[in-house]
């Protein structure tokens, strides 16, 4: 077993499967393929940080385990980030480690409009055994936090359904850090479990090693190559090249896995298309009493209860106190004085189900360049649910809603939600992140409108499989993590049972 | 000379008041150079763009012709407000990201922290596994 770093000397290895990427597609293959008995080699383009090693600060995360810092934009009609993490155990380091299995519509859906076989059998089973592993359990009751109490008595008050959230976190501890990474280790990022046992297994592990190309003989890929680059300076090291016997595995992450066939010279029509994602969107409550946002789960509350009509997943989030203050409004002494209300504020988000779909490309410089804008479909979608979260925050107690939507007031009392409802539908008068990506190598039967089959194998190649989100042809309407793992696995015992 | 830019348009956003420390009493001399340093180069280049967009665009705020270093506490204020909600989207954009990188520093500092009812922060381990 090894683990190689930056470096500067060049490296040569062989394995029987090759992993792009660490992350829960990455690492869940990885890990799989390895406890299957084969010689695995994971390559991840980031460093590989221990929870010891986890930064404390916004800007620490930013730097250390966020992808070029988080400054990825979609590039459209508005300029929404897209973040991603670039490091050993990818956004499994940086999300709240939601786990919400395939909704049961999304099955009939991929078979209706990709020509799929139905996955729901595998893949739920999949599902009960990663619960089992990663320790699925409900955010302790003590470890909640006030946020997510008032959204659960919001929510009870206006009658529809909502729970507390379930998660791969054992014991959580409630410290609020799970967007810097679980220093208690009680979040089950992969970096902490299945990557270690790839290692133990016996496989390999290249940290620091951004891959550039992936390596063909005739349609098979035989393997892949690229150079070290040391995580802080960016300073390029030895060129290292890792071949594959069996199987090279992509997992890049939806921006990076269609950029990489694209420059390695895959040419399908599909390719880089039906690029989709969940734009997120939050509103602030105002309350008497304070809700002390940081202190308990990052997230906690769900509801999924409009999920289908209008299309939106309601959730708590805290964001740092760095982040906040670039949330709200205004400069100067005018944004200082909304800040004296942090301690009284909770956010909570929605998560758009948006049908608008987009593209993924290789930039100049070889990074992604992802074109999407939201429709004005979506855009309604994003009115209604923030209307809804704002009835939310009024029927749990608080004073005022501060929408944060570029033309209307800053704060609204509980008769002005038309104001939200009535609002803008220009994705520019709103602030996004786009967190749950999909797409770009789309699963289907046919190779004129999908990339890979239901085993995840790129059609027309040998050899060449993807295992990570982009290969999810539609959105899920609920946190992606669960099914992007299994998914990963499903695919994994398709090739070692193929071998 | 960028240092003396960077502190005045910051400051201007982040200013000393009765409830909080200025950006300029939270580090951020020393937060500066090591963004300078260690930041991905098209966020370095944004970062940039937004302080001189703050700096050149009084005309747009507060209708004076000129820099925004020669305003008045009370006018420079006002165009730190008007400006991050200005309705061109590409400057509220720019100013936004102006906001973020400020907030890290700002938001970090352990008397912002305290005024947040939040501990203060230890500093970031600087290492990652390298065997």
């Amino acid at each position: 077993m090894s683990h190689i770093a930056f470096r500067d000397e060049a490296v040569e290895l062989e394995a029987d499967y090759v992993v792009v990427g660490s992350g829960a597609g990455g690492a869940t293959a990885a890990c799989e393929l390895a406890r299957g008995g084969a010689r695995v080699a994971l390559v991840e383009a980031g460093p590989w940080l221990d929870p010891e090693h986890y930064p404390h600060s916004t800007y620490g995360s930013m730097r250390d385990l966020f992808d070029d810092w988080g400054s990825q934009v979609a590039r459209g009609q508005a300029l929404w980030p897209l973040v991603q993490g670039s490091c050993i155990g990818g956004s499994t380091v940086i999300n709240c480690a939601i786990c919400v299995r395939t909704p049961d519509d999304i099955f009939e859906k991929w078979q209706r409009e990709q020509g799929l076989p139905d996955l729901r059998g595998p893949i739920l089973a999949h599902q009960d055994a990663l619960e089992r592993e990663l320790c699925a359990t409900e955010v302790p009751a003590e470890s909640l936090g006030r946020s997510s109490a008032l959204a659960l008595q919001g929510a009870n008050q206006l009658g529809y359904a909502s729970r507390v959230m379930t998660r791969y976190v054992k014991g959580c501890l409630g410290s609020g850090q799970c967007l810097q990474g679980c220093r208690a280790q009680r979040k089950q990022s992969l970096n902490i479990n299945f990557v270690p046992e790839v290692l133990s297994r016996g496989g390999t592990v290249l940290s620091c090693a951004p891959v550039r190309r992936i390596l063909f003989s005739n349609s098979r890929a035989i393997g892949v190559t690229g150079r070290f680059r040391q995580p802080r300076t960016r300073r390029r090291g030895g060129a290292f090249t890792v071949r594959a016997k069996h199987a090279v595995f992509v997992a890049g992450s939806v921006t990076w896995s269609p950029v990489l066939l694209a420059q390695s010279g895959v040419r399908m029509p599909a390719l880089g298309h039906y690029f989709r994602a969940h734009p997120g969107f939050g509103l602030f409550g105002v309350y008497d009493d304070p809700v002390d946002p940081n202190r308990g789960a990052t997230q906690g509350w769900a509801s999924v209860a409009f999920r289908e009509s209008p299309g939106f997943k309601m959730e708590t989030l805290a964001i740092p106190p760095e982040m906040m203050a670039s949330r709200l409004s205004g400069g100067g002494t005018a944004l200082l004085a909304k800040l004296r209300d942090y301690r009284h504020l909770a956010m909570w988000v929605i998560a758009v189900r948006a049908e608008s779909v987009g593209t993924v490309r290789p930039g100049l410089l070889g990074k992604p360049v992802v074109r999407y804008s939201a429709d004005r479909a979506d855009m309604e979608r994003v009115r209604k649910g923030l209307a809804q979260v704002a009835r939310t925050h009024f029927a749990a107690g608080a004073r005022r809603v501060l929408p944060v939507i570029y033309g209307l007031p800053y704060s609204i009392g509980p008769d002005e939600i038309r104001v939200i409802e009535d609002g803008p539908v220009d994705p520019r008068a709103y602030i996004s992140i786009l967190s749950h990506l999909f797409g770009g190598c789309v699963m289907g039967r046919d190779p004129a409108t999908s990339v890979v089959d239901d085993r995840g194998r790129v059609h027309g190649y040998q050899g060449l499989v993807v295992a990570d989100a982009s290969v999810i042809p539609s959105n899920l309407g609920v946190n992606p993590q669960h099914t992007i793992m299994a998914l990963a696995r499903h695919f994994a015992q398709a090739a070692l049972d193929a071998r | 000379m960028l240092n003396w830019l960077f502190f005045h348009v910051l400051s201007a956003l982040y200013p000393h008041t009765e409830d909080f420390p200025g950006i300029a009493e939270t580090g951020l001399a020393e937060f500066l150079p090591r963004f300078r340093r260690e930041s991905a180069p098209l966020f370095r280049l944004g970062f940039y763009a937004a302080a001189l967009v703050f700096v050149l665009s009084p005309i747009l705020t507060v209708y004076l012709p000129v820099p925004s270093f020669l305003l008045s506490r009370r006018l420079l204020d006002k165009h730190a407000d008007r400006i991050t909600q200005f309705p061109l989207y590409p400057l509220r954009s720019l100013l936004l990201l102006l906001k973020v990188v400020a907030g890290l520093c700002w938001g970090a500092h352990p008397a912002v922290r305290a005024r947040f009812g939040l501990p203060p922060l230890p500093a970031d381990p600087t290492d990652w596994r390298t065997q």
